[in-house]
Formats: structure tokens, sequence, C-alpha cells
């Protein structure tokens, strides 16, 4: 694991597995997207059920990116490590877009379902939250020209903005709220109807392999990047 | 058997599937551009390794990473002081 921390055994390795990766999420959002309107529509919600299979997913993985990220971080500032740095950087711009997909698509499934688009309570909140520190993640690193200090500093950034998701994670059980409490992976609740399921977790596993796809060509692209960033100075140097 | 009637929901759940797939598209696009964009430049300064192949109007942070550039010793010398 370790080993593909050098920028050439990661490019090695990654080179046949994205194009793995794109074309496992093209086939898994073709198939989930089959299934997703292919089951009947709930009995309470009707058809808006069928906005959960892409509100969910890009809820979870809008979590798992900035995971990644605050990790990722992590690995920056301690060690110094420049792979860790392009890696966070990386996960940034997936993982602010699956976090604005959840929070549109909720507001288009709570308008039908609670009567409002928008309510203040902790999970939208802190979801909020959440995408307000992929924006500060992104704008810090804009604003600074030295891409080290930038690099340092928005991983400061990163690191703080883990303390957020336990919060919109645990947040349906510290604190009252519309939002629905976890149902899917919580032993003894009523769960997910069975028939849902099969389109529920393809979809999952499709955005899971669409950020896993994103994410390594983004890291691939920002190797190449700063390699000609440093080609570049080189050759400046030596006109 | 696909079920497309969305009535009476329908102007929720075309919006939400519409733009979850634009945005995927949009970012999937951005991603391939970027990738081709920096592989072909690499491959075209590994290709030809000569300082001109450096495009001198780009590499911004190459000019900020070496500083402004230094008039030569000898040349410097060669005027001499002013007095």
């Amino acid at each position: 694991m370790f080993g593909l921390s050098n920028p050439q055994r990661f490019m090695a390795f990654t080179g046949p597995l994205t194009p793995v990766l794109w074309g496992l999420a093209a086939l898994l959002l073709g198939v989930g997207a089959w299934l997703s309107f292919s089951v009947p529509a709930d009995y309470q919600q009707g058809d808006t059920v069928r906005i959960m299979f892409v509100h969910v997913p890009a809820a979870v993985w809008g979590l798992g990116a900035y995971a990644a990220l605050g990790v990722s971080s992590f690995f920056a500032l301690v060690f110094r490590h420049a792979l860790a740095d392009a890696a966070a950087r990386a996960a940034a711009l997936p993982g602010a877009a699956f976090t604005a997909l959840a929070l549109f698509t909720g507001s288009l499934w709570g308008q039908p379902m609670w009567g409002t688009w928008w309510v203040w309570d902790a999970r939208l909140t802190s979801v909020l939250v959440l995408f307000l520190f992929y924006l500060g993640y992104m704008a810090l690193r804009a604003s600074i020209d030295d891409e080290q200090k930038a690099g340092r500093a928005a991983a400061v950034l990163g690191l703080v903005g883990l303390i957020n998701l336990p919060i919109v994670k645990f947040s349906v059980d510290w604190w009252n709220t519309l939002h629905q409490p976890a149902s899917f992976l919580t032993p003894g609740s009523s769960g997910l109807d069975p028939v849902y399921l099969a389109p529920f977790l393809t979809m999952l596993a499709a955005y899971g392999a669409l950020f896993a796809a994103l994410w390594l060509t983004a890291i691939r692209t920002e190797i190449r990047r700063r390699r000609v960033m440093t080609l570049r100075a080189r050759q400046a140097q030596e006109a | 058997m696909l079920d497309l009637d969305m009535t009476p929901y329908a102007a929720f759940v075309w919006p939400a599937w519409g733009v979850s797939a634009l945005v995927l598209a949009a970012l999937t696009a951005r991603a391939v551009v970027a990738s081709r964009k920096w592989k072909r430049e690499l491959a075209r300064l590994e290709a030809d390794p000569t300082p001109e192949a450096a495009d001198t109007n780009r590499p911004q942070v190459a000019r900020s990473a070496i500083g402004p550039k230094e008039r030569p010793q000898a040349a410097q010398g060669a005027v001499g002081p002013k007095e």
C-alpha cells in the first residue's frame, strides 16, 4: 500500500485500473438507472422514492470524498508527501459536486414529502456546512500562488473539516430532525423494502466506482501537471 | 418493465435525475479533457527537452519558481561600475 506513495509506482498501478473503473461506473450507472425505473412506486411516497436512488449515493460519496480529502490532508501535512497533497486536491471537486447534488436532490424530495424545500435541521445544516468546507478548501488553494503554502493551508482546513463528518452521520440521532434517521445499516430498524435494495445498492456502487474513477484520473492528471511544471521551470532556467 | 410515468411527481423526479446526470457528465468530461491536456503537454515536453520547448508565455508558475531573470555576471563586469 505504502509502495503506491511513489508517483511512478502509483502511475503504473493505476494506469490499467482507471479505465476498468470508468467502464464499471458506466455499466453500473446504466443498470442502476434501469432498475430504478423498473421497481414499483412506494405505497406512501409514490414515485418520489426514485429520488432516493440518486440522493443517498450522492450524499454517501460526498461524505466519503471528504474522508478521502481529510486523510490525504493528514498525510500531506504530517509527512509532507506530494502524492497525498495531490490526492487531497483531486478529491475536492467530485466531493463538492456530490454534496451539492445531495442537497439539490434532497430539496426536490423534501418539497413533496415534507412540504418544504429546506429546513434548518441538524442533518441538512451539517451537510450544507460540509459543502461550505469543500468550497473553502478549493478557494483557499486557489487564493495562494505558492502551491506548497496553498497545499499546507488547505490541508489544515481539510483536517478541521473532518470534525463535521461524525456530526453529519449522527445528526439524526443526536438531535430531533425532520430528516429520517439512518434506516439501511441500523440493526433492528425496519430498513429498506427489499424491492428497492437492488437499485439502491447498484446506484451506491455506481457512484462509488465513478468517484474512484474521477479521483484516480484527477490524481494522475495532477501528477502529470506537476511534472510539466517542473520541466517548464527547468527549461526556463536553462534558457 | 420500465415505468416512466412519474405523475404527479414528475416535476420533482425528473429534475433530480436530470441534474444528477448533467453534473456527473460534466465531472467526467472535465476529468477526461484535463487528463488529455496534461498528458499531451507532458509528452510534448519529454519529446523535445530543449529550452525552446518551454512556452514562456504560459508557465507563470515556472517563472515564479525561479524568480526574476538575472543578468549574467560576465555581462555586468563588461559594462563596469558607473562612477
